[in-house]
């Protein structure tokens, strides 16, 4: 499997905490890559530091096979559409267009201008004067211009109300659809990735707890209900992400690649944001089994 | 780049051939009536003692043209403050307040060009519009600076060449003045990222040093000269007398350097000692009608003066913009380098 982003180590520090320690991780090419973690996980740093607007203080992260992009020429290869989708509010869509045609070799204007149709934008209109959701639209089609490779999304629906949000993320569905690229995207929002992601990284503190295909993950979770029951006695290859306690009842959440046997067990499906949420309080809670090393194990 | 640089700095273009096309207008419509009161002078082909020709001129420029004249001084000297705080500093804080730093750095450009394109159109702009209203300036208040010249300290602010305001106004300083300011003001936006106070900042490190250079720079720049004038008949200045024969002189300006920077002046005895008690056989001339000056004179005593001469004009004009200009240029250097690096 060839990366999109490979990071080895990689931390930024601003001036006292840490906003990203020690991340090491494998971002797989032509996969939409949801990257879903609390706030604070570093994910915002993640991408900008991919970006290159931000150089680490250790670490190392490769892009598209080289360093993070500092030259034009692997710039042309990365769509970046940064958190709140920056514009520039005194310039017109068409403006806009221009702006990406003016600085972008591989500036698709036939695809940004059906795009600005499509969507219904006045191309005189300020920037400005934009709804959420059209200066998204707006930010999204000058990173698709440029027809990149890889497109990196930080946080692109967060700031959009629920139906805005909905159409965004169809969209971008349909452009990576017809453009042969890889995307990563970052939310703490897990039903919003759900719709579009097809590969999974949590990201909590630096750390990935569970990365891997989304098909892969759910079918490797299984939520298992019996009587009490101490986790530890559970078979080596069933391992706990979660569990909760009743006198007479355990209700554990395990991840294991082999069926589940044992017939005191009522074996039922995880959806994707419980099997998040329940990463993320183990990652949040004291250690209770191993927490860490997933993503070794994820990489088959 | 050039082109997204051009697109962000239109509106501010836009304003400034406004205001330049407005001065030009306002300059254009009373400058041949100044320029006719000045031929008809006589103060043009004077030759000797023109300070009565050149102060019935100044008396004649009165009403609407005092008016225009601080007018334009004003403009002339406030434009690089107002570039730098309205286009300097909010050039990049503004990037980063708004987070648009973000989409101009992954386009396929590198930082450097970006900066590079965004500090040049506007700092030459900059010091094009000011050197154009100076330049404007000084073809209107020619004749008034002409005749400042030659009666300086008769024309409210000591209209001299060196006078404060007006060497500021004319000749090349403006430029180095503009391109200081704009400089100044983009550092400020890079080091604190949000404009109104990089405005603030800006505005008040630019008053500071454009008060700190006439007062306590511009006079260090060139050793100033030394004379000894005779207390003979075209003594102009100000005498004072104390009790027990103390006294002084301070001239206004200097027969034969007309328009030299006076830094300072005073009694000397032949020696070219500071004296200030004047000889025992002086006191008694003193209360006669003439004055002590005869006697003073007899006595070798005379008025010491250390100047600039007007030859400095231009070798200090160039001097002081090369400073400016050199300073702008390390702004400008640092604002490039702290942007390189990569920053959230």
């Amino acid at each position: 499997m060839t990366a999109v982003i490979e990071t080895k180590g990689l931390g930024k520090r601003y001036r006292r905490p840490w906003a990203l320690a020690d991340c090491t991780l494998s971002v797989p090419a032509g996969h939409v890559v949801g990257l879903v973690g609390p706030n604070g996980a570093g994910k915002s740093t993640l991408l900008n530091l991919a970006a290159g607007l931000l150089a680490p203080t250790t670490g190392t992260i490769e892009v598209l096979g080289g360093p993070a992009p500092a030259n034009p020429a692997q710039l042309a290869r990365l769509g970046f559409l940064a958190q709140d989708a920056p514009v520039y509010a005194a310039l017109s869509v068409a403006d806009h267009l221009k702006l990406g045609a003016h600085l972008n070799p591989g500036w698709d204007q036939s695809l940004a201008r059906d795009r600005i149709n499509q969507l219904d934008l006045d191309p005189g209109q300020k920037a400005g004067t934009l709804s959420g959701g059209q200066r998204a639209q707006l930010a999204l089609t000058l990173a698709l211009g440029k027809r990149p490779a890889l497109l990196i999304l930080d946080e692109p629906v967060a700031s959009l109300d629920p139906l805005a949000r909905r159409e965004f993320l169809q969209d971008l569905m349909e452009a990576v659809a017809e453009q042969d690229l890889s995307v990563v995207l970052s939310s703490h929002l897990i039903a919003d990735l759900e719709r579009v992601c097809d590969y999974l990284i949590v990201l909590v503190g630096s750390r990935v707890r569970v990365a891997g295909p989304v098909e892969e993950l759910l079918a490797t979770h299984h939520l298992l209900t019996g009587p009490r029951r101490d986790p530890a006695t559970l078979p080596d290859g069933q391992q706990v992400i979660s569990g909760s306690h009743t006198d007479v009842q355990s209700t554990l959440l395990v991840r294991t690649s082999s069926p589940v046997l044992d017939p005191a067990w009522t074996v039922s499906e995880v959806g994707l944001e419980d099997m998040v949420l329940a990463y993320m309080r183990q990652a949040a809670g004291p250690g209770r089994r191993r927490t860490s090393g997933n993503h070794l194990e994820v990489q088959k | 780049m050039i082109w997204l640089t051009w697109r962000q700095f239109r509106p501010q273009a836009v304003t400034s051939l406004a205001v330049l096309a407005a001065f030009a207008i306002l300059l254009a419509a009373t400058g041949p009536h100044l320029a006719s009161l000045y031929a008809t002078s006589g103060l043009a082909g004077c030759q000797a003692s023109c300070n009565h020709a050149a102060s019935s001129f100044l008396g004649r420029v009165s009403g609407f043209y005092p008016l225009v004249f601080m007018l334009g001084i004003a403009g002339v000297i406030l434009a690089p403050a107002v570039i730098g705080v309205f286009w300097g500093a909010p050039l990049i804080a503004r990037e980063f307040e708004t987070g648009t730093f973000r989409l101009a750095w992954t386009q396929s450009i590198t930082r450097a060009r970006w900066i590079a394109s965004k500090l040049a159109l506007p700092g030459l702009a900059a010091i094009a519009v000011t050197e154009g209203l100076s330049l404007m300036y000084g073809w209107w208040a020619a004749p008034i600076g002409q005749a400042a010249r030659v009666a300086s300290g008769s024309f409210p602010l000591g209209m001299g060449p060196f006078g404060l305001l007006a060497f500021d106004a004319h000749g090349v300083v403006p430029i180095g003045y503009a391109a200081f300011g704009f400089a100044l003001g983009v550092t400020a936006g890079v080091l604190i990222r949000r404009a109104l106070p990089a405005m603030a900042l800006t505005l008040a490190i630019f008053a500071a040093v454009q008060v700190a250079m006439p007062l306590a720079i511009r006079p260090a720049l060139f050793p100033p000269a030394h004379t000894t004038q005779s207390l003979a008949a075209n003594f102009s200045g100000q005498q004072s007398m104390g009790p027990g024969g103390t006294f002084g002189f301070i001239l206004d300006y200097l027969d034969g350097e007309p328009g030299a920077w006076i830094f300072s002046s005073g009694a000397v005895n032949a020696a070219g000692q500071p004296v200030s008690v004047m000889p025992a056989a002086c006191v008694t001339a003193a209360s006669s009608a003439d004055g002590p000056n005869q006697c003073l004179a007899s006595h070798g005593i005379g008025i010491g003066v250390s100047y600039l001469p007007t030859s400095r004009y231009w070798p200090l004009q160039w001097t002081e913009t090369g400073i400016y200009l050199a300073l702008a240029l390390v702004l400008a250097g640092f604002s490039y380098w702290r942007l390189g690096r990569r920053l959230p």
